[in-house]
This record gives C-alpha cells, structure tokens and sequence, in this order.
C-alpha cells in the first residue's frame, strides 16, 4: 500500500506534466495526460525535485494544488508522450475504415501542430517510435506466434525513451526498466484481451503462443505466461536497485515488487477492471 | 561516498545487530544468485565489493582495529552465467559463443551462432542464453527445453530450465514475501491506479 506521502508526490508529478504539457502545447495537449506517462517523467527525472509551487486548474478551481515546475526531465516526458500519442492515433486510422478511424483521425489533427513541434525538438525518439510501431504492424500482419518478437517491438520503442540520458550508469539502467516496462505492459495487455481477440479473430500474440482457441487460459498456459511476466519484472527489480532514484525510490519499490504483480493476478484472473480504472485514470482524486 | 555507515544506509549510533542486519538485508539483495546472467550484473557486483568493504571496515572499527578474522563477508559467488566455464564446449566455435556471452558481446554469440549449422542440446543451450540477455524470456526458456529433451542428463541445461520455471520466486524482495505474479496477496481495491493508452486502446496500469 502506498504511503499517504508518496501518493501526495505522485500527484504533484502528475500534476507537474500536465503543466509542462499546457506550456509547451497549448492546452489542448493536456488530454493525453495519463499515469504511465507520469511515471516515465519520474524514471526520468533526478529525484530532488520540490513541488513547491502551487497553482489553479480547469481541474482543481477552487484550491490550488502543488505541482513540481518544469524542468529537463518533464520537457524530454511531455515531448515524448506527446509523440507516442500521436503515432499511436495515426496507427488507430490506419487500422480502421474510413468512419471507425475519424475519432483517431480527429483526434491526431488536434494533435498535429504539437506533434510537428515535439518531432522538431526529438527527431530521433519520434523516427525510433515509427518504426517501432511500423514493426509492430508487420508482425501483426504476419500473423507472429512470437510473445518475445511481438513484445519486443514496443519494447524497444519504450527503452529509447532514455536515450537522451548521457550518464552511463543511469542510462543502462534506465533502458532495461523501460524495455522490460514495455514488454510487461505490452503483454499484460494482450492477457487482458484474450477473450475479446479470441471473438473477434483480431491479432493477439498470447492466443496464438499458447494456443487458445476460446481465449480461456488452461493452468499450464497460464503458469508459464506469469512466469515469463515474473522474469520480466525481475529484470525491472534488478536494474532499479542499482540506480538511486531518490524522492521517488519508496514510490517506485512499492510499484515495482507489489503493484506489477497485483494487476498482473486481476488480469489474470479476469477481475481487472479496465473501463472503472480509466474512469479514475482521468483524475487522481 | 567512503562512509562505511551511509553504504549500508545506516547511522554510527546503530547497534552492532542492526550493522548485521543492514548487511545481510543489502548483500541479499545484490548477491550473485539475484542477478544471474543479467546484463547489469557488473554493477551489483561493484555495489556488492562497496557493501562488503563497508561492513569489513565497519567491525574493524567496532573490534578497536584489530583483524577480525572470520566475521568478514561470506558473499563471493559468480555473477557470470550458468556457462561459466565449469562445462567445457564440444566445439571451438561454441567455445567462442560462450566467451562472446561472458564478455556481454551478444551481438557477435549471435552471429556466431547462426553460422553453426549443427543444432545440437549444446547449441540450444547457448541460443537460449543469448535469448535471456536480450530480455526474450519465453524464447530462452523453449531453447533450454530442448537443450533439455536432447540431453536430459546435463545438470548446466537443467538448472538453467528451472531458473526460467521457477527461478525468480527466490528473487530479492525488501518486505520479504515470496516474489510472483500468482503469489501476490489478492487486493480488494487498486489503489491509485494509472491507466496508458500506449496500446491500441488498451490502458495500462500501474498499481502501488
């Protein structure tokens, strides 16, 4: 469980990207503000920082809340976040008609001058996610049965999100939590989607991996997929024990060696509520 | 950083009990046994030299300088791979494969691997270590399955094969508790949840 401290922090980093959002994109950038986001501005960021600034929002009118200022690492997040949104709107219109993608279709134009500016200051992280998740097309449509190749094409697409991370010790750190970050959740999903994928014959590499027809687990499948889970967030544990992240070490240990595997089990076990945790993901109470 | 005390996180005021415990707790986790074949294993085994010095200097203090002959740390095992050199290869070339491993050169084991036509329980064992080290753990793990079913007498392959089964419930944990997906304790409520949208729609979620 999380200590009432850390939850104040996480809010006031949450709090802090959307403002760095706001400021670097108008506001309209804001709507992509998520949790996942606001934890790559924390793997990112140096561990001192203070949210001592406080400040009214659309959000919170009446009392101000803190937030922690822009700084490198909510710029490099914000910049980043903004360019995995935008892709992964662009890949909603390219895998629907044309009336099923103009949701995408709208919401990437809103996005479009933002995007032309993040890609302007990021050129390498916004080529690196195209062709990430131009692979991960391909190995859609190729139908892969490959859990490793599939994941590891988001995978590496998340791992590049600390490139600019100069320190080499930090660096190594940070991109094999972000890689096997990227494989659990990337996994973790398409767990979620079996019975769903498994309906409507759409791609999903778990069903065909272990050979699911109806999208129900059968022990042996399922034991052997929380292993392979279980090896990735040890690879997770390892690297963040060699990195000191300051601030943000009981926030991220309690994630990290409880909260993974806590959802992991609900996904597992069917009882993952989806739709009621993004409801809340709009607003961290 | 050359205080012995802030090393193992701990004041000078702390008990002789409480230098032991900080101890055990630290070289538990960054022991050889939790970062087996990981690509970070270099640096626990630097943490791992800090943490020993430390405690080492530590009781010298407390025992007023004198040597302590026997109370020093214990933790001295291999960080390298299950390929560790105590099994020798049937080939040159996958002799090389091994060095190329050890070395963290997975790029040229790789290579050197596709080039090896003859797809034996020795080749299968080390495809799979290469797997392992690029974070391809479902991958690894088949390859040592079959290094496995076509020598099943060879304790290298076998123990690698129960690592990937099973391995990781051993792992580091600070509250202690058994680390794994099915072991964790069912939670009623998710507490400040965060969900992603990285994915096709699909929202992902980080629990505390």
């Amino acid at each position: 469980m999380l200590a009432e401290e850390d939850a104040a922090r996480f809010r006031s980093m949450y709090c802090g990207l959307c403002h760095t959002l706001g400021n670097r994109y108008g506001a309209a950038a804001r709507m992509i503000l998520n949790y996942d986001f606001t934890y790559l501005a924390i793997l990112l960021s140096e561990g001192r920082e203070e949210a001592d600034r406080h400040r009214r929002c659309i959000v919170h009118p009446v009392h101000p809340r803190p937030y922690i200022p822009a700084n490198d690492a909510l710029a490099l997040a914000a910049d980043e976040s903004v360019i995995l949104t935008y892709w992964q709107l662009r890949d909603g219109v390219a895998d629907h008609d044309w009336f099923h993608g103009l949701k995408y279709r709208s919401l990437s134009a809103v996005l479009e001058p933002a995007y032309r500016k993040a890609a302007a200051l990021r050129p390498a992280f916004d080529r690196v996610v195209r062709q990430q998740l131009e692979s991960l097309s391909r190995l859609e449509a190729q139908r892969c049965a490959s859990i490793d190749e599939a994941a590891d094409a988001f995978a590496k697409l998340l791992e590049y999100a600390a490139d600019e991370i100069t320190a080499p010790v930090r660096r190594r750190v940070l991109r094999q939590m972000l890689y096997h970050l990227g494989r659990w959740i990337y996994l973790v999903d398409a767990a979620d989607d079996l019975k769903e994928d498994a309906a409507s014959g759409n791609y999903n590499p778990v069903l065909l991996r272990f050979e699911l027809p109806d999208g129900v687990w059968t022990s042996e499948a399922r034991r052997e997929f929380a292993a392979t889970l279980d090896h990735s967030i040890h690879m997770l544990t390892t690297a963040f024990e060699l990195w000191d992240f300051g601030a943000w070490t009981p926030l991220l240990s309690s994630t990290l060696y409880t909260g993974l595997f806590q959802v992991g089990k609900s996904v597992l076990d069917g009882t993952f509520q989806k739709s009621a945790v993004r409801k809340r993901s709009k607003e961290p109470s | 950083m050359n205080d012995p005390y802030q090393i193992l996180g701990i004041t000078e005021s702390a008990s002789d009990e409480e230098v032991k415990k900080a101890y055990r707790d630290l070289a538990r986790k960054y022991h050889p046994d939790n970062y087996h074949d990981n690509p970070l294993a270099d640096l626990a085994q630097e943490k791992m030299k800090d943490i020993n010095a430390a405690y080492e200097q530590i009781t010298k203090m407390r025992s007023g300088g004198r040597a302590t002959g026997g109370t020093g740390p214990a933790h001295s095992g291999a960080y390298g791979g299950y390929y560790g050199g105590y099994s020798a290869s049937g080939s040159s070339v996958l002799q090389q494969v091994r060095i190329a491993i050890q070395s963290g050169n997975i790029s040229r084991a790789e290579a050197l691997l596709a080039n090896y036509s003859d797809h034996n329980a020795e080749w299968n064992f080390l495809r799979g270590a290469v797997c392992y080290r690029r974070g391809w753990m479902d991958e690894a793990k088949r390859y040592y399955q079959t290094a496995c079913q076509m020598e099943p007498g060879n304790p290298e392959y076998r123990q690698a094969l129960e690592f990937m089964e099973q391995g990781t419930q051993s792992a580091y944990r600070p509250s202690g508790g058994i680390f794994g997906t099915e072991q964790c304790a069912p939670s009623p409520c998710l507490p400040l949840c965060c969900a992603a949208y990285l994915l096709s729609g699909g929202g992902w979620i980080f629990c505390c």
